[in-house]
């Protein structure tokens, strides 16, 4: 899951597991997943299974599973099956079907029963401020990679911070390695215009957070000199989690009158977003989804409204298993094209 | 002027459709349904639609474009949950938005069921009764009548399908599909009337007793929580050692389905298995052809034994 891996190992540590990293995330690993998933699954399920074929063949013994969300919760089950119509031997763990933090602190303990609740929090407590560096680390790049008087220099240093992260294991350490290098991010020199073009991207939970499976947009767009945004991270589901009723109902009052009722999953939180960053200036957004993902496409006849009634660029991208890369870019390019036209236009 | 409420036969119609048509009948108001589902209803639901929908909620958008302009209100059920632990598919949930947002100047009327809420389906009914009377007792009677027609309408279907399952000395295949795509007339009539006749009797898993089934799929699946599917997988679990074969049809690309139904490709061995997966495009002819073959296995498999 993009540059959470550091943080999934440090958990797996807690529960005295020793920890297989799954290899990075290639070609072969959607092609296994896609191979022995079911034709038309979204492709969330695809990237898990190609990664668990993956890291069993690298032995690993214990697999973890979650839960929760629009077809998520029922993912383990079918995986159990195929990995073992497949011949593997492991055990499978699969954590709460529940949105509830405190119910999945509480499933993640009883898989190490010697684990002292000091422990649990103290583990946890770091795990959380490695994904708040994360975030905040990756949002400086996004907003500002496309505008350095050197190209690169951010993405270096992005790896020297992500190799540091990993190593420190304690919360001093933590705090000592993002100080020094979100000021090393921010001391960075960048040329950006006065008003740079602004793009958020929503979408489905998952795709958003995983790179390789959005073939990494968020940079590619960046690169073309717009300040990205994107406000969907396991920071902001952490945030949002513990008190979720109230959080819907936040989302629905930013999406009024575009939808009346949660449509599910994050589908919701795409129309309220797309809504807010109309009303905040933005010059467009691109939302993301894998192919069929139904909470998403329930809230596509309501962002198709706000683009239409608004005039607000709105730009779909499906993803599965075989979508083309090439095509990727090059709608990418046209949408870059079309928001600098309409930006000269509106100084014309 | 008598209230007209439209009631689209699609999707939740072909399990409350008694349930409405009772109920808002009751009140006074006169009730439209729509057409079986026709090529212009399905047309109309495609272009209306986003591509990525799953068929039955193109052709329910078809339906409720054909009443929009003929009645007062277009009844849109919002399904989220009908038991604390379990959810209905996400697009009973979000059919009311979606439709509000697929058409221009459209007058809804919408119940929600929330079990993890706590808004039960009594409430709902309550509060949509309020629009026609302000009498709570006469919309009480109306939904007591209404629930005791529909289980009465459940019951006699259930009990006729036992029946001729006792009787007949065919062949029986058991069909596992959602009752909106095995009753549409386009979708599922086809398949229906193909397979009848070729003298074959049918069991619809739809109609096997919900509290029954939903119990029989735990031995199938631990953790599966949508309702529906909860209710045709115990069926499949109930039948699989009385019928001659199986046959599991799917619409594109149906979440819940795309799960389920390779759960149970897995899990069942025993018995000759075929799924059909049907979208828009649908050419009869090689349908046709797939299930004449899979009639022919059975039929060769029951000469064997």
């Amino acid at each position: 899951m993009g540059n959470y891996q550091i943080v999934f190992g440090d958990l797996c540590d807690l529960l005295n597991f020793e920890t297989v990293m799954p290899p990075p995330i290639t070609k072969r690993t959607i092609e296994l997943g896609s191979k022995h998933s079911p034709e038309f699954v979204c492709v969330p399920f695809k990237y898990n299974l190609g990664g668990y074929i993956e890291s069993l063949d690298k032995g690993a013994e214990v697999l973890i599973q979650g839960g929760g969300g629009c077809r998520f919760g029922y993912y383990g089950e079918v995986q159990e099956e195929i990995l073992k119509d497949l011949g593997y031997k492991f055990e499978f763990l699969k954590l709460t079907n529940s949105a509830s933090v405190l119910v999945f602190l509480k499933d993640f303990k009883s898989l190490n029963p010697k684990l002292t609740n000091y422990q649990l929090l103290r583990g946890f407590l770091r795990a959380y401020l490695k994904i708040r560096a994360i975030d905040i680390a990756e949002e400086i790049i996004r907003k500002n990679i496309g505008f350095e008087k050197e190209k690169g220099e951010l993405e270096k240093i992005e790896k020297s911070f992500l190799g540091e992260l990993k190593k420190v294991k304690t919360v001093r350490g933590i705090y000592r390695v993002r100080r020094v290098y979100l000021r090393a991010m921010k001391k960075v020199e960048i040329e950006k215009p006065e008003n740079p073009l602004r793009v958020g991207i929503v979408g489905e939970f998952y795709l958003l957070m995983e790179p390789f499976s959005n073939y990494f947009l968020e940079k590619s767009l960046g690169k073309r000199g717009i300040e990205v945004h994107r406000f969907i991270t396991i920071s902001s589901w952490l945030k949002h989690g513990i008190r979720s009723e109230g959080h819907r109902k936040h989302l629905l009052k930013h999406a009024d009158p575009y939808l009346k009722y949660h449509v599910g999953a994050h589908g919701t939180e795409s129309v309220a977003l797309a809504h807010e960053l109309y009303k905040d200036g933005f010059d467009g957004i691109i939302h993301v989804k894998p192919f069929g993902c139904m909470p998403e496409v329930n809230a596509m006849a309501s962002l198709q409204r706000i683009s239409k009634e608004k005039k607000f660029p709105i730009m779909y991208f499906s993803f599965d298993s075989q979508t083309s890369e090439t095509g990727i870019q090059t709608r990418l390019e046209a949408f870059y094209d079309m928001l600098m036209m309409r930006k000269q236009n509106e100084k014309s | 002027m008598k209230t007209k409420v439209g009631i689209p036969r699609s999707l939740l119609y072909y399990k409350y459709g008694v349930l409405w048509s009772s109920f808002f009948s009751s009140l006074g108001c006169e009730i439209v349904t729509s057409p079986k589902t026709n090529k212009a209803i399905l047309n109309d639901g495609v272009l209306l639609s986003v591509d990525e929908n799953c068929l039955p909620l193109k052709i329910f958008l078809g339906h409720v474009k054909y009443l929009k302009d003929k009645v007062d209100y277009v009844l849109i059920p919002r399904i989220v949950s009908l038991k604390k632990e379990e959810s209905a598919c996400v697009k009973f949930m979000a059919a009311y938005d979606i439709v509000q947002n697929s058409f221009e100047d459209i007058n809804l009327m919408e119940y929600t069921v929330d079990m993890k809420t706590g808004k039960h389906e009594s409430w709902g009914f309550f509060k949509m009764g309020l629009k026609f009377t302000r009498n709570p007792v006469k919309i009480i009677k109306a939904y007591k009548k209404a629930k005791f027609e529909l289980q009465k309408h459940d019951e006699d279907r259930t009990k006729e399908q036992e029946k001729l399952g006792k009787r007949s000395k065919n062949l029986k295949i058991l069909i596992v599909s959602h009752p909106y795509n095995i009753y549409d007339e386009l979708i599922g009539k086809p398949i229906v009337s193909f397979l009848q006749s070729q003298d074959i009797d049918i069991v619809f898993s739809d109609l096997f007793d919900h509290d029954r089934a939903k119990k029989l799929s735990k031995k199938l699946s631990r953790d599966l929580y949508w309702t529906y599917n909860k209710e045709l997988l115990g069926a499949v679990e109930y039948y699989r050692n009385k019928v001659d074969g199986i046959i599991f049809i799917v619409t594109f690309p149906c979440g819940p389905d795309s799960l389920v139904t390779e759960l149970c490709q897995r899990k069942i061995k025993d018995i000759p298995i075929m799924t059909l997966v049907l979208d828009e495009l649908q050419g009869e002819a090689g349908m046709k052809t797939r299930l004449e073959s899979f009639v022919d296995i059975i039929k060769m498999k029951k000469g064997e034994a």
